[in-house]
């Protein structure tokens, strides 16, 4: 693996406040080379701040942060030369053109005269932007200036990568687009973290989820491990009697803790998290019961189980 | 920091300025308003007539530069004023820290375009400024020294303005105290300067009467911050011409020349006023009677206030230029109330 050190982001214990409110408590997260780790928590969470401070933008508190194996406050020079980062929300200079913006960003990251253009256009390549060459960046759309965004972010070639919230404001096809490209940079051995609230989509795109929550890392699982046979995710049942299924469950269920179905489904009900075992052993127990059910499938994805399951105490 | 980001910077910021708004229309405005201004002075001064040689290059001079250093002074600080807030504010202040730009960069760079657009405006009124210069008026040289300091004076301005953004995070406020500061150094160093004289006063008992003798050399130095005075006071001398009057000679200066007028008026507050005393009376010389032959005349001996102005001033575009580099360093340890980071 490429670099100093096998990891892209190395950070323990970072600890920030913003006067009286603390912002990130403790945080430890690590990103390898060639994965693409997802960062994910509900709103205020702290991850915005988090991607600030690997960014070198903004200092913590206390706590190690490394990029590439470069201590942000010894030598954030170095780290900036490393990480490429996008933030949540962003402005462009809407005076200039696309291919201008770009230029100007590989001229003030240093790279040679010569070889400007051919990255200029490479990058809009990259982001699907070429035939907008010589427009001006105000006339772009907003998933469009994201995807700019995206393109200068990545005009220095970094080995590290902070995306903060890049998919939002894209299209279908862009964000299809956009794990491709993610997913490819990773194969080509960079660190990539990407904090995001589309769950379902994180799920194709990640290797590995952190998820945080008030400051602190509250998981961090390999995204093979939420998606196998072994993770517990909610079910949707369907059923051609509604109000029998209703109250099968209420009776099958009744003596399983942390299991509640949902009622109020048209049609059906449901039910978890259960693993596929306990799905299955679930759905015996209703035909046994006479229940005539018509589908039993995976509501949502592992990842949101667990985020839910996460977030769930603070209801 | 490299003179290859300084440039960088400064290009992009030009640019990017060059391209909003209706610049054209706002520079060919000013060139017009300024120009107008300089033609109507001359043509009233033509029209009384007072100075004395049928000379009014001299006055006309005096007048149009005091003329164009206010308004040049009142633009600057829209020009610098909101040039860091203003790009936190439209979320591209972040996007730039992270590159290999460093603050001295950011800085430098955004005061040489803020400075240079400054200069422009400057420029723009050299037909009237150069008019008396044609006429043979005013000394190229005079023209030249004046215009330098106004250039100096322009860009303390902008660093000043550009300070203010960078330490304010909305760009409304910055902008105004941008122009409080220029207020305060045309304006508020001058109402200063009068408080300053009746609390330093000396009240001097004669017995009989008590008399207060103003000790304005004392708070001289109030007014020498004040862009007017800097300005009038560097401006060389012009040439002390003769006049021959019942058979003697008088060496005496133009009359109706404001900038000289202004500095030997600054020169003698530095001095501190004496009571009238004829040159060559028989009262015994006391340690102050060398300052005491009080005509139009210039003194060799008066010191000069501007070195004082122009030093205050370059200190603070110094200081200036160091807080705004301090302000955009990286990583923030402190976030100021109001800024979201990005
Ligand atoms: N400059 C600031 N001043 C004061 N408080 C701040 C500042 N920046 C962030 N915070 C606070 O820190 C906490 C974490 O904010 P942060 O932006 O990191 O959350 P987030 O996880 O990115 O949320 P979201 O999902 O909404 O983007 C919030 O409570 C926020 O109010
Ligand atoms: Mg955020």
């Amino acid at each position: 693996m490429a670099g100093r050190g096998e990891f892209g982001v190395e950070a323990r214990g970072v600890t920030r406040s913003f006067g009286s409110v603390q912002a990130l408590g403790g945080l430890d997260i690590t990103v390898p080379y060639g994965q693409v780790t997802a960062l994910v928590g509900p709103n205020g969470a702290g991850k915005t701040t988090l991607l600030l401070i690997l960014a070198t933008l903004l200092a913590p508190d206390a706590g190690l942060v490394r990029i590439a194996g470069h201590d942000v406050r010894q030598s954030p020079a170095e780290a900036r030369d490393a990480l490429g980062w996008m933030p949540d929300t962003f402005g462009v200079y809407d005076q200039l053109t696309v291919d201008e913006y770009l230029a100007f960003f590989a001229d003030a990251y240093g790279l040679p005269k010569q070889e400007r253009p051919r990255r200029v256009r490479a990058l809009l390549s990259l982001v699907h932007l070429e035939d907008r060459l010589g427009q001006p960046v105000h006339a772009l759309s907003r998933g469009q200036k994201q995807r700019l965004g995206m393109a200068r972010a990545l005009v220095h070639r970094p080995r590290v990568l902070l995306l903060d919230e890049p998919a939002s404001g894209l299209d279908p096809r862009s964000r299809i687009e956009l794990r491709d490209l993610l997913r490819s940079l990773a194969a080509d051995g960079a660190a990539i973290l990407v904090s995001s609230h589309i769950l379902s989509e994180l799920e194709e795109i990640a290797d590995r989820v952190v998820l945080v929550d008030n400051g602190r890392t509250a998981g961090d699982h390999a995204m093979a491990d939420l998606t196998g046979a072994e993770a517990r995710v909610r079910w949707r049942l369907r059923s051609l009697d509604p109000g029998l299924l209703t109250t099968t469950l209420a009776r099958v269920l009744d003596g399983q803790a942390g299991l509640e179905a949902t009622a109020d489904l048209p049609g059906g009900a449901e039910v978890g998290p259960l693993t596929e075992v306990g799905a299955a052993a679930l759905l015996a127990e209703l035909v046994a019961a006479d229940v005539p059910v018509t589908g039993l499938a995976p509501a949502g994805s592992a990842l949101e189980s667990a985020y839910l399951a996460m977030t769930e105490n603070r209801r | 920091m490299t003179a290859h980001g300084v440039g960088l910077m400064a290009r992009q910021e030009i640019r990017t300025r060059l391209r909003t708004g209706r610049w054209k229309t706002l520079l060919a405005v000013w060139f017009v308003i300024v120009n107008g201004l300089g033609l109507l002075l001359r043509l009233a001064l033509e029209a009384s007539d007072t100075s004395e040689f049928g000379e009014e290059g001299v006055p006309m001079f005096g007048g149009v530069l005091l003329g164009v250093l206010v308004l040049t002074l009142l633009v600057t600080p829209a020009l610098g004023g909101q040039s860091i807030n203003g790009e936190r504010e439209r979320g591209t202040l972040a996007t730039l820290q992270v590159t290999r730009l460093t603050p001295g960069d950011i800085a430098l760079g955004k005061l040489a375009a803020a400075w240079g657009t400054g200069l422009l405006t400057l420029l723009l009124t050299l037909p009237c400024v150069l008019w008396p210069v044609a006429e043979g008026a005013v000394g190229l040289g005079r023209a030249a020294v004046v215009l330098l300091v106004i250039a100096l004076l322009i860009g303390a301005v902008c660093a000043v303005s550009q300070a203010w953004s960078a330490l304010l995070a909305r760009s409304v406020t910055s902008v105004l105290m941008s122009y409080l500061t220029v207020f305060g150094l045309l304006v508020g160093t001058a109402l200063l300067f009068m408080i300053g004289v009746p609390l330093t006063s000396e009240r001097v008992d004669h017995g009989d009467h008590v008399h207060t003798n103003e000790r304005t050399e004392r708070v001289w130095w109030l007014l020498a911050p004040n862009p007017v005075v800097v300005l009038a006071d560097a401006a060389p001398r012009l040439p002390e011409r003769e006049i021959v009057i019942d058979g003697r000679v008088y060496e005496r200066t133009p009359s109706s020349d404001p900038l000289g007028d202004l500095s030997r008026e600054v020169r003698d507050i530095r001095e501190g006023e004496k009571p009238y005393v004829e040159v060559n009376s028989a009262t015994p010389r006391s340690t102050s009677d060398e300052y005491s032959r009080h005509d139009r005349r210039d003194k060799d001996d008066q010191k000069s206030v501007w070195q004082y102005g122009l030093l205050f001033h370059l200190a603070l575009a110094g200081g200036s230029v160091a807080l705004t580099a301090a302000r955009l360093r990286t990583p923030l340890y402190r976030v100021p109330r109001g800024v979201r980071v990005a």
